[in-house]
């Protein structure tokens, strides 16, 4: 780790980084996905059921205790939360599944607050149209609200993704072997780090730069796809 | 397992003052990176090509990587450069170069959600462009600048515990250090997580009177 390290930057090297670091490029994407379908459930029912219930209702103020402290504390701090008080609570998980619990927890309150405001970003009239219809409280969530929610949650929901990625790098503090603790060993075992890091920092970025042109995409097609409700 | 007040009570001395550390380097960092991001922001839309640039990689690059990849590039970087910081200022650093790219990206689509007719305006009325921009376009665009920046600077106050790695004395090294120490977990993290929901609480509380003060 000299100012040598900056000038010379070794294609060699860096090829072998970029190959030792596919498979936990593998696990930090699996970690993600897996967080990803186990919180979008959870988050959006949560969510839709957060902006078609009461303020005072009991579920919608533990949502709101919910979402608070998830917003309000460091991805850091829950991820310690979990790897310590999980076995303190007498559950015992593999390193990964405390990882995946951990970001499922914090992606859950996040996608709360997506369900909440694309449910409460519905028109008002489109519930008044449907009781006029005669259709009770669930149906009209069922048939009328959901389906013109649920379109204005894909690209966020997508977007979150991009966030668990970012995310699941710190689950390098707890020893999870994925991208950002792999580069980490590789730089203690070399002492070489602009090409460790340049490559990693290459990884991550095209992955969510492959997301984000995806996102943009299904934004455009359901924009486009204009139902009634988007004309306002 | 009983919440043990006393050992709640005993550590959190040692707790409050990793939380000042916490809102200094917050501070200083949502300080420096709010006073960059504009002047940046302004540069990517209207600068000479090769600034646009580079401030746009700049963003792209900085926003498509974990905040913590930025912080070990900054660690080792910095000394190899020739630059010694210590912890503190390494800190800094990073968090300034993280929120000032998430912050430019906030304010350049602010400006650019305003509509052609107020940019054609100042040009009309014979202000130079960077001057329509700097004292017509950015003032009016702060009303929709103000709640997603305070976003982002929460974001930067949570991303501060990832200084732990680097050995900053915050709130979580020092808690982790505890919990490593004594064992006692459930009434650290509690605290921990109590004293990141209160700096961050004040952050929104004040960020929605001067919302309340422009509108």
């Amino acid at each position: 780790m000299s100012s040598q390290a900056i000038r010379t930057m070794d294609p060699q090297f860096m090829l072998t980084v970029l190959v030792r670091l596919i498979p936990p490029l593998g696990l930090t994407i699996a970690v993600s996905l897996a967080a990803l379908v186990l919180a979008t459930p959870l988050g959006l029912s949560l969510g839709t059921l957060r902006a078609t219930l009461p303020d005072r209702h009991w579920l919608s103020r533990l949502t709101d205790v919910y979402v608070f402290v998830v917003r309000g504390t460091p991805i850091l701090i829950q991820i310690f939360a979990v790897y310590f008080l999980l076995p303190v609570a007498g559950v015992k998980l593999p390193l990964f599944w405390m990882g995946v619990f951990a970001l499922v927890f914090n992606s859950g309150g996040y996608q709360a607050e997506i369900g909440r405001a694309a449910v409460q970003s519905v028109a008002r009239g489109q519930w008044e149209a449907a009781s006029a219809l005669g259709f009770d409280d669930v149906n009209t969530i069922r048939l009328f609200i959901l389906p013109q929610a649920m379109r204005r949650m894909v690209a966020p929901v997508m977007n979150e993704l991009s966030q668990l990625i970012k995310a699941s790098s710190v689950l390098s503090i707890i020893s999870l072997y994925e991208l950002h603790k792999a580069a980490e060993a590789i730089i203690s075992a070399k002492l070489r780090f602009v090409e460790v890091l340049v490559v990693e920092g290459f990884l991550y970025f095209c992955f969510i730069a492959l997301l984000s042109v995806l996102v943009g995409r299904i934004e455009g097609r359901l924009s486009g796809a204009g139902g009634l409700a988007d004309q306002r | 397992m009983n919440f043990d007040w006393k050992s709640f009570f005993e550590f959190m001395p040692r707790l409050i003052a990793a939380a000042v550390v916490t809102v200094e380097i917050s501070l200083l960092s949502l300080t420096l990176a709010c006073l960059l991001a504009p002047a940046l922001a302004v540069l990517r839309m209207i600068g000479p090509a090769p600034l646009r640039f580079l401030v746009s990689a700049f963003v792209e690059i900085i926003r498509g990587v974990p905040p913590l990849v930025v912080i070990a590039f900054v660690y080792f970087a910095m000394p190899a450069a020739g630059l010694a910081l210590d912890g503190f200022w390494t800190g800094v650093l990073a968090l300034t170069v993280v929120g000032m790219a998430y912050a430019i990206e906030i304010i350049r689509s602010a400006i650019e959600s305003l509509g052609r007719g107020q940019r054609e305006a100042g040009l009309a009325l014979g202000f130079p462009l960077w001057r329509t921009y700097i004292e017509l376009l950015l003032p009016q665009a702060l009303k929709r600048i103000l709640p997603p920046l305070t976003n982002e600077l929460a974001n930067i106050i949570k991303a501060s515990a990832l200084l732990s790695v680097i050995s900053v004395h915050e709130i979580s090294q020092v808690g982790q250090a505890l919990i490593f120490e004594t064992f006692v977990v459930v009434e650290i993290i509690i605290q921990m997580a109590v004293l990141y929901l209160m700096i961050v609480g004040v952050l929104i509380w004040l960020s929605r009177g001067l919302e309340q003060r422009l509108a």
